[in-house]
């Protein structure tokens, strides 16, 4: 049986979790802020894929990276293939993941004493200083929850990646659609392979990192 | 030289204060919500206010005509939060040296030490806050303040978190401490033995306004209003009507005496006969004259009256007795007309237990008027 | 636990970083979008073509409608295989899929399948109005073309309202056969292509009942390999090609 799909998965969640992280902290940050200006209408922004339907969210993406797409056509002159290759896949892992770890890394933010936070500038730190030496590590336990979360959102990723990346076989066929494929042939055995494959690898992948990671303070 | 000028609109709160300080420690005194630290924080430059200036010598920290809004970092301070704000996550020395991320580490190292061997601390480097006593946290806190060599001290309410016999001798410790690190400092404090021990000035706030802003014995004798008294936790504070004003006495009728009373010097205030007017007696100063010698001597005893002490309270070290005149009519303040402190040692030796009848005189000096 | 550190960023590194992403060296592939309807037929036909043509052949199978839409956006097919020809004109209009290469390929029929599970087989639409047939299922007549012809037999024989409270709907004819492969709807309407399965019994539904399901080809702009691509569908409308069709229960050109 061909396990192609279960390093692709592999390799697409792991790249997309980090592209979340990366680009999630920021905004949780931001509106962990109390005063910002414009903070209800990015919250709604970051929660509205969790509300569409992930075909219909997959849709409109293609639609933006797709060859008649703006973004496409301006990667495309660039030479960059996105829509209908893994790094497609890997942004729809993002998209669906992304809610997930703001949420999570927001509450971690807002539950940290804001009066810790004014210490550390009365003694002199810059805000990005402020972030990383306070907030961030008092966070740090609500952000390895959105974490986990987001990794296992951008693994089992079905409908938005099925869009953006189709199902080519070898190509971007990623494990849930795989095992989709093989359920939709009646093909169970295959199906329930993959299926436990998935979640071991999972579970393998988390327990490793949770006894790297261990939570400080 | 401290100066503050600011106004700050909140929901629901104004704060307007203006007072200036060229003493080295400064206590800010008056009951919860009334803007205290929020002055803090503005002096701090953690909250813009809406107007004004604060300077300190020749620094400006905030010039809301000029524009100017230096951020917290740049101002050179120390601040004491309320319940001290220490780093969970931090360890004791790493607390300490927080504020000192610029320095070469030999440097720093050499300060963190020093800090801490003159807070005594020593032992203590490695534990993180939640390992520490109450005291030993608000003396990490002091050091992390202290740590930066700031030019300005900023303390919310350094002792409150602590319960009451360690407050007593950590008030003592930290007095001596500010006194030795020698920086100008503001005290948050709605503790007024705590003010009257720390600082050297004191400014009264009540709903975000500057009541009275004066060094410490001029505040504790000549409080500027009853508003003041009140929330300096004078005592025996009664209201009498005026017979006659002159600038350094006023001559008042009250509960069927005539008193006199020395005039407030802050201000030439001559109210007219017959207006109300408010005044307090110290408790501590009211004399209960022995009844071993005699008829007292009008000359030597001002202000005598006669009473029934109908109640008394014993406070360990003093004991304080309420009083009732012997005149008729509603007493003053309850079921007593004055409030009188006395040592043990006299309230043994007049045999106050057993004996409850008695004439007392207030020298002048010790009723002090309130200026309306 | 360095060395369990060591092994998980080895892991992480070889996952991310090594790897092809499938895309070795290999002799030309030939990518086929392909209509659901056609998952049997085409997985034969494209074994046969590996062979005689030496090409290799990736499937990509799924609802005509997601199909269509994903090739108007740039997927990489070489060859679309619709169900209905009304999207292959679609994309033609929008210049998607080369219009001279337009072939019909096949007539497909819809059957009244039913669950081995459930019981006998139905034998006409008008059966499933009865109280003991539950759930029926078809493909959803929004975008699969299987389903509009279903929702249409439905209506011509007046058993639509009867039957629509009934009714689940799969996202294309494999989708709904699952549902009867696995017995979660007794009875359906399934392409006949599909039908083929030990779960289920069916009887062909009168082609009068519906329009014409005809099942058109075309060979898509973008292709980097339009010749191979023609070539496939020469091979499916050859003598090999339409033998396998016909044992799928296609009407083939020249039949209709």
């Amino acid at each position: 049986m061909d396990l192609f799909p279960v390093w692709l998965s592999l390799r697409v969640s792991i790249v997309a979790t980090a592209l979340t992280v990366v680009a999630g902290l920021p905004v949780a940050w931001f509106l962990s802020r109390r005063r910002h200006v414009g903070k209800q209408l990015v919250a709604a922004l970051v929660v509205s894929p969790l509300v569409l339907p992930p075909t219909v969210l997959g849709y409109y993406l293609l639609v933006l990276i797709g060859s008649r797409g703006p973004i496409g056509r301006a990667l495309g002159a660039l030479g960059i293939e996105l829509a209908f290759t893994w790094r497609a896949a890997v942004l729809a892992a993002c998209v669906g993941s992304l809610p997930l770890l703001i949420r999570a890394a927001q509450a971690g933010f807002e539950s940290v004493d804001e009066r810790l936070e004014q210490a550390a500038r009365t003694l002199g730190r810059s805000e990005a200083s402020v972030f990383w030496s306070v907030s961030l590590p008092l966070a740090w336990r609500s952000i390895v929850a959105g974490i986990v979360l987001a990794f296992c959102r951008a693994f089992g990723d079905f409908g938005i990646t099925l869009m953006v990346a189709g199902n080519i076989p070898g190509r971007t066929q990623t494990l849930p659609l795989a095992i989709y494929d093989h359920v939709q042939a009646n093909a169970m055995r295959e199906a329930n392979l993959l299926a436990l494959l998935a979640v071991a690898a999972v579970i393998v992948l988390l327990v490793g990192v949770g006894r790297i990671v261990r939570v400080r303070y | 030289m401290l100066t503050v000028t600011f106004g700050k609109r909140l929901a629901g709160f104004a704060l307007d204060v203006r007072w200036e300080a060229s003493e080295a420690v400064v206590a800010l005194v008056g009951p919860s919500g009334s803007g205290k630290t929020l002055t803090l924080h503005c002096l701090a430059g953690l909250v813009r206010p809406d107007s004004g200036r604060v300077a300190l010598d020749d620094l400006v920290l905030f010039d809301a005509a000029a524009g100017i809004d230096r951020p917290p970092r740049t101002r050179r301070l120390g601040y004491v939060f309320q319940g001290y704000a220490l780093f969970p996550h931090l360890s004791v020395r790493d607390n300490i040296a927080f504020g000192l991320k610029g320095w070469p580490s030999a440097r720093r190292r050499e300060r963190t030490e020093m800090v801490i061997e003159r807070l005594g601390l020593g032992g203590l480097e490695a534990r993180s806050p939640r390992e520490l006593s109450g005291g030993q946290q608000q003396r990490v806190a002091l050091g992390r303040a202290l740590a930066t060599d700031p030019d300005l001290l900023l303390l919310d309410e350094p002792l409150s978190a602590l319960d009451a016999p360690l407050r007593r001798q950590l008030r003592d410790d930290l007095a001596r401490t500010i006194r030795e690190w020698g920086k100008v400092t503001v005290v948050v404090t709605h503790d007024l033995s705590e003010a009257y021990q720390l600082a050297d000035r004191v400014v009264v706030y009540e709903h975000g306004r500057v009541l009275q802003s004066a060094p410490k014995s001029e505040l504790l004798w000549r409080p500027a209003s009853e508003s003041v008294a009140r929330i300096m936790g004078m005592r025996n504070i009664l209201h009498g009507t005026v017979l006659k004003a002159s600038p350094d006495r006023i001559q008042l009728r009250w509960r069927g005496q005539t008193l006199e009373a020395v005039n407030s010097p802050s201000r030439a205030y001559l109210p007219p006969p017959g207006s109300p007017i408010a005044f307090f007696i110290r408790p501590e100063y009211v004399r209960l004259i022995r009844k071993d010698r005699g008829a007292p001597d009008p000359h030597h005893h001002m202000n005598l009256m006669r009473g029934t002490v109908v109640s008394q309270a014993d406070f360990g070290t003093i004991w304080t007795l309420a009083i009732r005149l012997d005149e008729p009519g509603p007493p003053a303040q309850g079921d007593h007309d004055l409030e009188v402190e006395v040592p043990r040692l006299v309230h043994e030796i007049l045999e106050l237990d057993r004996d409850h009848r008695w004439e007392f005189s207030i020298h002048r000096g010790s009723i002090q008027v309130l200026p309306a | 636990m360095t060395w369990l550190r060591a092994a998980l960023v080895a892991l992480v590194l070889v996952v991310t970083l090594g790897g092809t992403a499938g895309r070795a060296a290999e002799p030309p592939t030939l990518t086929i979008f392909g209509a659901a309807d056609l998952s049997f037929a085409l997985q034969e036909l494209a074994a046969r073509f590996e062979k005689s043509a030496g090409s290799k052949v990736t499937l990509v199978l799924g609802s005509t409608g997601n199909l269509a839409r994903q090739i108007e956006h740039g997927a990489p097919a070489d060859l679309f295989l619709a169900a209905d020809e009304s999207f292959v004109d679609e994309l033609a209009a929008r210049g998607a899929v080369i219009p001279q290469t337009r072939a019909l390929y096949a007539q497909g029929r819809i059957v009244l399948a039913t669950a081995k599970a459930f019981g006998p087989r139905l034998s006409d639409l008008r059966a499933l109005t009865d109280a003991k047939v539950k759930r029926v299922a078809i493909a959803n007549p929004q975008h699969a073309p299987y389903g509009k012809a279903a929702e249409e037999a439905l209506r011509k024989v007046g058993v639509w309202d009867a039957v629509r409270p009934k009714l689940i709907y799969g996202e294309n004819v494999r989708h709904t056969l699952q549902f009867l492969q696995t017995g979660a709807a007794d009875a359906g309407i399934v392409a006949l292509s599909v039908a083929g399965v030990p779960e289920v019994e069916s009887v062909t539904i009168d082609a009068a009942l519906h329009p014409p399901l005809n099942q058109v080809a075309a060979v898509v702009r973008r292709s980097a390999r339009p010749e191979l691509a023609l070539a496939f569908i020469q091979f499916v409308n050859g003598p090999e090609g339409r033998r396998v069709m016909k044992r799928y229960g296609f009407r083939l050109p020249g039949e209709f």
